[in-house]
């Protein structure tokens, strides 16, 4: 079996084979790996070298938490990997991407108007939850298409505030 | 005995805490330690909470959110005369400074852990406090007074020079503080300032402040008992901060020596004793370069921070409240404390150190706390325990001690590298990435230094092949048991083993 991990921007091949054992990026690795019943806790002998980690289960990826890193990792096989280089990540149909929220809470301000050229890490929305003001960014360069809220809206996690459409490189 | 001024101290045998997390935890600890009985409340958030289980009694108070729980002050009395409590903890947070708490308590002859109500209300008002720690010699850093117009804080400002820093008059943790670096940027400060001042406290009253640059936020750490004895244990380094919230705190500081700890100790002192104060307070300082030092505010209640001064002095902070409390007198004077070794502090926070800090909500759904020589943990969260949005972000707070400041933050690292926290993200890569700074580790930083000169972009992830491994492996697990259902008979596969020729890289 053949799997695609993408780990940040970086791609791992890792073939699990009956006959081969593990290897990655074609290379074959000395591994063991056990998921231990106490405390949700993994470890792994990779070449002898050992790594303990919490592997745990998204909806969309793995979460792994090893040595105070977390690892966001978006496992696949070759079928679901190619299908799913046909999309961009983070961008809906017609390339424009969501500035969504990243938890409940109310709505400070929208310092941008629909049309304003934004620039990628600017300021689109101030969020307050957790007594604090979050300021969310924009991901990406780009044109304000859409503003979904108004100060003093209540939002969920993950609604939609505000949509950006990717400036279309002109070179 | 009851003053004038609010404070009630006698004898009590029953505590109520009137908080919750991580700190109501610390409090039930130093009552179990000394034999007081203790009492819970809790919010419809909170009911699996450790603190609940933790308490002899426990009372429900009301839905999640802390203005219809913990804040609400009637309620909390209410459940302290039903239970028999003889005194209120308030901890952080939440009712710690309010003056009309404090009242309330002392007026239903119930001991408010804590100093009179009214030291609570001078020091809870910043023009107030400054007025009065001037008056008895103690340096504070140039300012207006309140109630001007934003044309008059604006001449104020010109003439003071730039930066400046326009702050709410009923404000704490940085919260309706805005930095301003130009006459231009005035009007926008003074809007929101206004606006999370209001939101905050319900009061949008604002003034202006000199801006001190490179600036550290050291504090001393009060202990005052109804006998009329004040000491000082010793100064907290708290200047790693963003957006005024402390996040990394030690004790001793890098750049406080034994006749600046005097110095400090002894203004700090003068401070609290303008308003006769009692029982655990803090002073806070900023320190310029020159190491010239500016009352800030004090903060009369006992602090996050708390565990570094208990490590390096061998005091415990929260018994000590305790005692005082109960009307006995400080068993130390100033010449007994001592300060031995260092003692580091991160405040775990439950957000995203490379998304702009965001807060992350969610379920923790494992937990596992380092151990081991020198490190202790205060925390009040758990597996299954949700991070609400009700709530501050702090998970827990870490702190190590070691024999040289050297050692601490060995003992850091490697306690931070211990800890497991799956469910939200953490700051913790932020610690870590800290403790491996050139500037921290020299000591020299301010408290600019978390927002302006340190970033995670250089942070370098080690783990990111064998994290891409133990998810690949989980997943086809995962995948492989999927097919056993299908295929019912086939072995169990739940711990495995591969072997292959194992082949050094060449490259």
């Amino acid at each position: 079996m053949k799997y695609i991990a993408t780990v940040k921007d970086q791609e791992y091949t890792i073939e699990i084979d009956a006959d081969r054992g593990i290897l990655i990026d074609g290379r074959p690795q000395e591994v063991d790996f056990r998921r231990l019943p106490a405390g949700g806790v993994t470890s792994l002998l990779m070449n002898h070298r050992s790594v303990a980690a919490v592997v745990e289960e998204r909806s969309d990826h793995w979460e792994v938490l090893i040595e105070g890193e977390l690892y966001s990792v978006q496992v696949q096989d070759e079928r679901a990997y190619r299908l799913g280089r046909m999309r961009t990540t983070g961008m809906s149909v017609d390339g424009e991407a969501i500035v969504a929220s990243p938890m409940p809470g109310i709505i400070v301000a929208v310092p941008v108007a629909v049309g304003d050229v934004v620039q990628r890490g600017q300021k689109v929305v101030i969020l307050e939850s957790m007594k604090m003001e979050n300021e969310l960014r924009a991901p990406c360069d780009g044109v304000v298409t859409h503003i979904h809220v108004s100060a003093g809206a209540s939002v969920e996690k993950d609604q939609p505030l505000v949509g950006i459409s990717q400036e279309h490189d002109e070179a | 005995m009851l003053r004038d001024d609010g404070l009630l101290v006698q004898k009590f045998d029953k505590l109520l805490i009137a908080n919750r997390g991580e700190i109501a935890m610390r409090i039930l600890r130093a009552a179990r330690e000394l034999g007081i009985a203790t009492v819970a409340v809790y919010s419809d958030a909170d009911r699996n909470a450790p603190h609940v289980r933790f308490a002899d009694e426990a009372y429900h108070i009301g839905p999640p959110a802390a203005r219809d729980s913990y804040l609400v002050m009637d309620r909390i009395i209410d459940v302290a005369q039903r239970s028999g409590a003889g005194a209120i903890h308030p901890g952080y947070g939440f009712l710690a400074e309010r003056e009309k708490f404090a009242q309330a308590c002392a007026d239903a002859g119930i001991v408010f852990v804590g100093p009179p109500a009214r030291a609570i209300g001078i020091m809870g008002d910043k023009l107030m406090a400054r007025a009065t720690v001037m008056a008895a010699g103690v340096p504070v850093v140039p300012g207006t007074t309140p109630g001007q117009t934003d044309a008059e804080m604006s001449a104020a400002a010109r003439e003071m020079g730039f930066p400046v820093l326009v702050k709410a008059a009923a404000g704490g943790g940085g919260k309706g503080m805005r930095p301003v670096s130009s006459a231009a940027g005035l009007a926008d400060a003074f809007a929101s300032a206004r606006r999370e001042a209001k939101a905050a406290f319900g009061d949008d009253t604002v003034y202006i402040e000199k801006m001190i640059i490179e600036a550290r936020h050291i504090e001393i750490q009060l202990l005052a008992d109804s006998h009329g004895n004040t000491i000082y244990l010793g100064e907290r380094e708290c200047s790693l901060q963003r957006r005024h919230q402390k996040l990394i705190e030690e004790a001793p500081s890098f750049v406080v020596d034994d006749d600046l700890r005097r110095r400090m100790g002894e203004v700090a002192v003068a401070a609290a004793r303008a308003v006769n104060y009692v029982n655990a307070g803090t002073i806070e300082f900023l320190v310029d370069r020159d190491k010239n030092f500016y009352f800030l505010e004090m903060n009369t209640r006992v602090q996050v921070e708390h565990p570094v001064t208990e490590l390096v002095t061998g005091i415990d902070i929260v018994q000590e409240q305790l005692r005082i409390a109960r009307g006995r007198r400080l068993r130390l004077r100033q010449e007994d404390v001592v300060i031995n070794g260092w003692a580091i502090e991160c405040r775990i926070n439950a957000e995203d150190p490379y998304n702009s800090y965001l807060p992350s909500t969610g379920v923790i759904t494992s937990v596992q706390l380092p151990t081991g020589p020198g490190v202790r943990v205060d925390t009040g969260v758990f597996e299954g325990n949700e991070i609400s949005p009700y709530y501050d972000s702090m998970i827990s707070k870490l702190i190590c001690y070691g024999e040289t400041r050297g050692e601490a933050v060995l003992r850091m690292r490697r306690a931070l590298e211990e800890y497991r926290i799956m469910g939200v993200k953490t700051n913790i890569p932020f610690h870590q990435h800290m403790m491996d700074s050139h500037r921290f580790l020299s000591g020299q930083f301010d408290t600019k230094f978390v927002e302006d000169r340190f970033s995670m972009d250089d942070r370098d992830t080690a783990h990111a092949l064998e994290a891409a491994l133990l998810a690949t492996l989980a997943a086809h697990e995962q995948n492989q048991r999927a097919a056993q259902l299908v295929a019912p008979g086939a072995r169990d596969t739940s711990n495995w083993k591969w072997y292959s020729r194992w082949e050094r890289l060449r490259r």
